[in-house]
């Protein structure tokens, strides 16, 4: 794994940009219970379009 | 896929892979996972080839999660950046010579209402813009023609993309590129407005970066093509790789197309308008 993503939870508002804007299937997840999106960063490619797309920063690169 | 066929036997379910057992289980195939649930279900799309930030692969990763039935639909490919994730799909998919993709589906729609007459089989041509627009755009417009209840969506990167860039029909005028060092010499082909003229009964022209539209798009279009005529929809979807790119600009990239060619565009025909009223 060279690059991927990661999810502040706490400032997650879970509006779903992110999975709309996600190329790769099955990496992002949206949680009904609790609201939040969360990432297997196994399955992640790290091209960012994620990060771009979200409204609060709560995404980065790592 | 027919989940009543796979289902293995209880004893034999706990050898299989997670990644199965989820789809069958909590997949696409089961009831109410559609396009606005995505992100709670195992996706129809496994793990692809696909560049990191690549457009072909959103634009494909949503149409196929707009598929109004994936377990009766057939998917028709050819050559190109589109095939590396729909041979990693869990629908029945075939492959085809380059460029034969119309030819192919019209043959298959013909044989699959022959031997499951009544029953809404969808196929639809899900392939790149050289397919369609270069190397097959007699087949495609002759299927036009005939009128085959086919859908057939482009996921137009303007460019070849899987062998390093060249210059396609449907790239921009102007724009340089691997093989037009001085620019491209002639504008988009408009086959857009030639599906319009050649018996499409639904068209529509929309980016990656609208994804309500574009599942939309293709809902409308493949119910359509189950008992009207042809539909054609044609998806924007850059690539950062040969455009040279930061790959986290894709949206962005397809988002100033939206201002230009690809604002959102649909187009139905008459027949059409009254079969979407009668649904309604």
């Amino acid at each position: 794994m060279y690059a991927a993503v990661r999810i502040n939870e706490i400032i997650c508002i879970g509006c779903k940009k992110c999975i709309y804007a996600c190329p790769d299937p099955n990496v992002l997840s949206f949680d009904e219970e609790t609201r939040k999106v969360s990432a297997d960063e196994s399955r992640c490619k790290g091209c960012g379009l994620c990060v771009s797309e979200c409204p609060k920063d709560a995404m980065s690169i790592y | 896929m027919n989940t009543w066929i796979n289902k293995p036997t209880r004893a034999l379910e706990e050898f299989l892979q997670t990644e199965y057992q989820n789809l069958l289980g909590n997949g696409p195939f089961s009831e109410g996972n559609g396009f606005e649930k995505l992100g709670t279900y195992k996706e129809i799309i496994e793990e692809h080839s696909h560049c990191a930030g690549c457009g072909v692969a959103l634009g494909i990763r949503l149409a196929m999660a707009a598929l109004p039935s994936p377990k009766d639909t057939f998917i028709v490919g050819t050559p190109g950046c589109s095939f590396f994730s729909l041979s990693q799909a869990a629908v029945n998919y075939s492959n085809t010579a380059f460029g034969n993709q119309n030819a192919v589906a019209s043959g298959l729609k013909r044989m699959l209402s022959i031997r499951h007459p009544g029953e809404a089989k969808d196929v639809v041509v899900l392939v790149g813009d050289g397919g369609i627009a270069d190397i097959g755009l007699d087949m495609t417009l002759h299927s036009w023609f005939r009128g085959e209840k086919i859908t057939t969506i482009m996921v137009d990167n303007e460019l070849y993309g899987n062998t390093g860039g060249q210059e396609s029909g449907m790239s921009p005028q102007g724009r340089i590129m691997n093989m037009a060092p001085t620019g491209k010499k002639f504008p988009k082909i408009p086959i857009y407005d030639m599906a319009k003229q050649s018996g499409c009964c639904y068209t529509a022209k929309v980016a990656v970066s609208n994804p309500k539209a574009l599942a939309d798009s293709v809902r409308k279009a493949i119910i359509l093509a189950r008992e009207i005529g042809p539909t054609y929809v044609q998806i924007y979807t850059p690539c950062p790789t040969n455009l040279k790119v930061p790959s986290h600009q894709t949206l962005k990239m397809a988002r100033e197309a939206e201002k230009g060619y690809y604002g959102f565009e649909e187009f139905l025909s008459s027949e059409g308008e009254k079969f979407l009223d009668a649904m309604r």
